[in-house]
């Protein structure tokens, strides 16, 4: 069947500098907040969609200019945006989601209202906008449990979080480690299918 | 970006439906429902906020996790819900062709795997469904339920009445013992217990048969028609013909409701099965001595070589079945129809004198189509008076029926309906001694090859591998204890197929066969009187394990039946290029009563390759002989008396179509052109007009009443004070009387046709015919593009004397004269057109001159301006009788008549067997080639 074809780009954006975090890490003294949480901090509520979406289309027509912007123009779409957790899905189209992947990573800052440098990471490409959500369950459950392996390391105590969450427990442990500093769990040989737009 | 989704609100709508925004502001009552914001809905996700998430601004551990949490619960419901957005009803889950219309949603109505899931749905929705036990009865049904009950009590007081008084009549065999009882409140005046004994009911020969009795329940439905054995299974799934006019006083399936045009092309060429119940074929039976029966064959002209030669000796032992056009016997021979005829086989005893062997009476049965089967009959009995020793002619219409099977699962789907019965147990024998006359001789070792044979015929995709119009006779099980049929095993490996084939070859079947139990009388009916009531049936299959069939009891039935194959050989005749895979059928003759469990056996059978065999009506059957490149009959023959009636039949249905459009949008016949800027049908523009084929042109006052009707249709126009006279005209013209066949008009064989082609000047036709009103059946192909429709005209080429031009211009359109050099194969595209450019788009310029000069080179495509123009009417050679789209060939192809005396010494010009061929109504003509068929 012909069908209008998609790349859902399902991104993370991270916060590496403390000082200007609308957050402040938790008040009691001695309750040091393990970096992984600090590292993957939630967004401010004014990052919606909408920012988003201006901040892809301003860094496109930096990077490719008005024949990147007319490009993706038609089928860029955010799907999905979650402020607590800083995770998103972002639709464009198959032939041109590259255009979106460089402009993403060529990002430091987030636009005008809040003003912040960040790094947005692409951590998954996928086709059909339910693999992308399965990636998401799967990085939401690996966070949980190195966030509680951190907290367990530290020895604090009245995290009892981990009967809260029954979802993330079918995944093995072993994963928890990160990869050359890449927390993904391919294979370095594994070559990406959909990697064809 | 969504907000969070609020929980859903109390249920008000009829279905519980996922959570939705929709629902927060209810829509409106009649508003429908927006289907897009319901995807919409289900596919958002539902997101926290950070301010939510990370109370007073804080980050630590729990609320990252909590805020994870979240996001996978979000994230695994916003799954769930957009994949069940997507789900259907499991009602609408249904393949195609089991899809129904009223009350698709009740569960009970859906196929099973389905039905768990669609019972939940409807308790979901609370849809409330009602039986027809349990149904309220409208206001009139009610009145009429009342009715009923009325007269059910009426006619039960008038049967006990009856039965009062009634004289008993009893078996000499049974004891007298009740009849006294009933009488007992009577005065005892009718005391008369002497059994009077019941003569058996002496066989009526050479008078029709009349119809079976209906049950009373159906019986008003029967009065001018008859209905086949398996009435009730195609009236539910099929058109039938309408109840005013029967077909040829049957009612007969026309076509399935069901969409069915390619599934009936693809299950019998590639996979699967299609079947018929041609219950409607008129069965005569023949009984003489030999001599006789050869005598009354050789009056309806079969050929002497079947009859007296070695090639038909097989048939003659009755283990080949013949099938050839049966002719008058009193010139000028016109012919009846195509006949089956079948020998029963005679008792082999070696130890009979050869004098002892001619006495002896056979018998044969003669298959023919109900159309022609009252001519056959009159000829029939003329023939069996002025034979000697006398032959006796038996209907045997409503006796024996049949269906037939073709496509490749054909031998597999009969083969599961068809479970031989063993040898004849011994109580069966007891109770037959009287009735049967056929001796069962031969080794008994040996009595049970057919059943072996029939058996071991599994794996046979086409009954053409057989030889040919093999027979099997045998007797079968009651199909119903083996319902509903289970899939065959079949042979996988090669030896398997290897002794299958060896089977085919050798056909052991034709050393030992006994005599066909089909055609005795008393054995028949046996069969069918001993059939037991579907109770019986059901308890003994409760009482059978679980997985089992019920045991064989010598009670049951022993059905008798025959299968013949037919598949003639498309080679012999020359047919022009008909090169598909010659497909056999079986047809399987059965007792009348034994056809209907016969039927649902073999409609229900599971096919090895999916699915279960189709059902046909006469449009499939007609499909497939025209696909098959075989001329149908009646239909193709206009040659023969039911030929024309046919012809007629479909001439005024045809015209009944035409006339009920409105003006405008109908092809006006009178004005339309038809080429070099004559205008005006020629003849009758909804039917083969061979009145005007035969005749020419009509004289301008003249007095054929159609082109008077024509001509008043095209004045009325004019004078709309006409119209009123005009339209009465129209209601009545349906009923007038069919108009006469031509007297001479008749109908050549194929072999006598090609001999006369062939050399026409040294070829005698004999005396009888009229050579200006032979027709010969011909298969159309058309040579460049178009489609044949029925009722297209047939044209030679015009003669190279009178229109050298127009001769020249339609030779050009040859596809073999106008590029030679260029073998075009495999390209795709549009047929005969040039073969496609490289999708490049800046070509090299040699090339696109080239293209530009092949394009000149070409021969105009109709429409343009120098495609040549149809010939006229004194180029009118004859009328395509069936034609349309040939699913197997791929082009248009058809089947036609022509007159034998305008095409014959055409041939040596060289132009091989080339037409031109118009639609009716329309004025471009095709190039076309033709061959007897």
């Amino acid at each position: 069947m012909v069908r209008i074809k998609h790349r859902y780009l399902l991104v993370n954006i991270l916060y590496p500098d403390t000082k200007s975090s609308h957050l402040r890490p938790a008040s009691k003294p001695g309750d040091d907040v393990p970096y992984t949480v600090q590292f993957r901090r939630p967004s401010p509520d004014q990052v919606n969609g909408g920012l988003l979406m201006r901040l892809i289309r301003d860094g496109v027509v930096e990077l490719f200019g008005d024949y990147g912007s007319g490009k993706i123009a038609g089928s860029l779409q955010v799907k999905y945006f979650s402020p607590a957790t800083s995770t998103a899905t972002i639709r464009v189209s198959r032939e041109h989601y590259r255009l979106v992947w460089a402009a993403l990573t060529f990002t430091t800052r987030l636009p005008r209202p809040v003003d912040q440098p960040c790094v947005i990471q692409v951590v998954r490409v996928s086709g059909t906008i339910r693999k992308a959500e399965e990636e998401a369950i799967r990085r939401a459950g690996l966070s949980i449990r190195r966030a509680e392996a951190a907290a367990k390391s530290s020895n604090v105590s009245g995290v009892a979080t981990a009967s809260a969450t029954p979802l993330a427990v079918a995944e093995g442990d072993d994963d928890v480690d990160m990869f050359n500093g890449i927390e993904d769990r391919d294979e370095p040989g594994d070559v990406d299918d959909d990697d064809d737009g | 970006m969504a907000p969070p989704c609020p929980p859903p609100p109390p249920n008000t709508k009829k279905r519980k439906d996922a959570p939705t925004n929709s629902q927060v502001h209810p829509p409106k009552r009649h508003k429908p429902t927006d289907h897009r914001q319901k995807t919409r809905d289900a596919r958002t996700l539902s997101t926290q906020t950070s301010n939510k998430a990370f109370q007073n601004g804080e980050l630590d551990i729990s609320s990252f996790v909590k805020s994870r949490a979240y996001e996978i619960r979000a994230l695994e419901d916003g799954m769930a819900r957009s994949k069940k957005a997507l789900n259907r009803r499991a009602f609408q889950q249904v393949p195609k062709e089991l899809r129904r219309r009223t009350a698709s949603h009740n569960v009970k109505r859906v196929p099973k795997r389905l039905r768990e899931r669609g019972k939940r749905e409807m308790a979901d929705d609370n849809t409330p469904t009602v039986t027809a036990r349990r149904r309220k009865p409208t206001a009139h049904m009610r009145l009429r339920l009342e009715t009923v009950k009325k007269l059910r009590a009426m006619g039960a007081k008038r049967k006990a009445a009856k039965d009062s008084v009634k004289v008993t009549v009893t078996d000499l065999n049974a004891p007298p013992s009740e009849p006294t009882v009933s009488t007992t409140t009577q005065k005892p005046t009718k005391s008369i217990t002497a059994p009077i004994k019941a003569r058996t009911p002496k066989v009526k020969r050479s008078i029709l048969a009349t119809p079976p009795l209906p049950k009373a329940k159906f019986r008003k439905r029967q009065v001018h028609k008859s209905w086949l054995p398996t009435h009730l299974f195609h009236a539910k799934r099929a058109r039938m013909t309408p109840p005013s006019a029967p077909l040829w006083r049957f009612s007969i399936p026309v076509t399935p409701t069901a969409k069915s045009y390619r599934p009936t092309h693809r299950a019998s060429h590639e996979r699967g099965a299609v079947a018929w119940d041609m219950s409607f074929v008129s069965t005569v039976q023949l009984e003489g001595r030999e001599g006789s029966l050869v005598g009354v064959l050789r009056g309806l002209r079969i050929g002497e070589e079947n009859l007296v030669g070695r090639k038909g000796d097989k048939w003659r032992e009755g283990r080949r079945v013949l099938e050839g056009f049966v002719y008058e016997r009193e010139p000028p021979h016109h012919a009846i129809a195509p006949a089956t005829m079948i020998w029963c086989v005679a008792p082999r005893d070696e130890s009979a004198s050869p004098q002892e062997k001619e006495k002896r009476k056979r018998k044969l049965l003669l298959r023919v189509h109900p159309s022609a089967f009252f001519q056959l009959w009159e000829e029939l009995l003329r023939l069996a008076k002025v034979a000697k020793p006398a032959v006796s002619v038996e209907d045997l219409r409503f006796e024996i029926g049949s269906m037939e099977v073709t496509g490749p699962g054909a031998t597999e789907a009969l083969l599961g309906a068809l479970w031989p019965s063993g040898p004849a147990p011994e109580s069966l024998a007891d109770s037959d001694t009287t009735a049967t006359a056929i001796e069962i001789d031969g080794p008994p070792e040996k009595e049970t090859v057919v059943e072996e044979t029939w058996s071991a015929l599994a794996g046979l995709t086409n009954p053409a591998m057989l030889p040919q119009n093999a027979l099997l006779a045998f007797n079968v099980q009651d199909p119903r204890l083996h319902h509903p049929p289970r899939t065959i095993k079949l042979p996988r490996t090669d030896a398997e197929q290897h002794r299958l084939l060896e089977l085919v070859a050798s056909w052991p079947v034709d050393a030992a066969q006994k005599a066909p139990e089909l055609f005795e009388r008393k054995l028949r009916q046996a069969a069918s009187a001993r059939m037991p009531s579907q109770k019986a049936i059901n308890r003994r299959k409760g009482l059978a394990a679980p997985g089992l069939y019920p045991e064989v009891s010598p009670k049951d039935p022993q059905i008798p039946v025959l299968l013949y194959t037919t598949s003639s050989p498309a080679n012999t005749t020359g047919a022009s290029g008909k090169s598909s895979p010659n497909s056999g059928s079986w047809t399987l003759l059965a007792p009348w009563k034994c056809i209907q469990p016969l039927w649902y056996s073999l409609m229900y059978y599971p096919l090895s390759t999916g699915q279960q065999p189709r059902f046909g009506g006469l449009d499939q059957y007609r499909q497939l002989r025209f696909e098959a490149g075989k001329p149908w009959f009646p239909g193709d023959f206009p040659g023969t008396k039911a030929g024309w009636e046919w012809e007629c039949l479909e001439r005024r249905r045809r015209e009944g179509e035409w006339r009920k459009r409105p003006r405008g949008k109908r092809v006006n016949y009178e004005r339309v052109e038809v080429g070099e800027g004559r205008r005006g049908e020629v003849g009758v523009g909804w039917g083969c007009d061979w009145e005007r084929l035969l005749g020419g042109p009509p004289v301008v006052d003249g007095g054929d009443e159609g082109a008077m009707e024509v001509e008043k249709d095209g004045e009325s126009r004019d004078k709309p004070a006409e119209t009123e006279k005009e339209s009465e005209k129209d209601k009545e013209a349906p009923e007038q009387a069919p108009p006469p066949k031509p007297p001479h008009l008749t109908q050549l064989p194929a072999r006598q046709a090609l001999a006369f082609l062939a050399s026409p000047s040294t070829t005698k036709l004999p005396p009888h015919v009229h050579l200006a009103s032979a027709l010969i059946t011909v298969h159309l192909t058309l040579l460049t593009r178009g489609v044949p429709q029925p009722c297209a005209r047939i044209f030679r080429l015009p003669s190279a004397t009178r229109h050298p031009d127009l001769r020249r211009q339609w030779l050009a359109l040859l596809p073999s004269n106008n590029h030679p050099s260029q073998k075009r194969s495999g390209h795709k595209g549009p047929k005969h057109a040039l073969p496609r450019l490289p999708k490049q788009g800046d070509l090299p310029s040699h090339l696109v001159h080239q293209r530009l000069a092949q394009a000149l080179l070409e021969p105009a495509r109709a429409g343009e301006e120098g495609y040549p123009e149809c010939p006229g009417e004194e180029d009118l050679v004859g009328f395509v009788t069936t034609g349309n789209y040939d699913l197997g060939a791929g082009q248009g192809t058809g089947l036609g008549s022509l007159l034998v005396e305008r095409v014959m010494g055409r041939e040596e010009e060289g132009m091989g067997r080339v037409c031109i061929v118009r639609n009716s109504g329309t004025g471009v003509g095709r190039l076309g080639r033709w061959g007897v068929i």
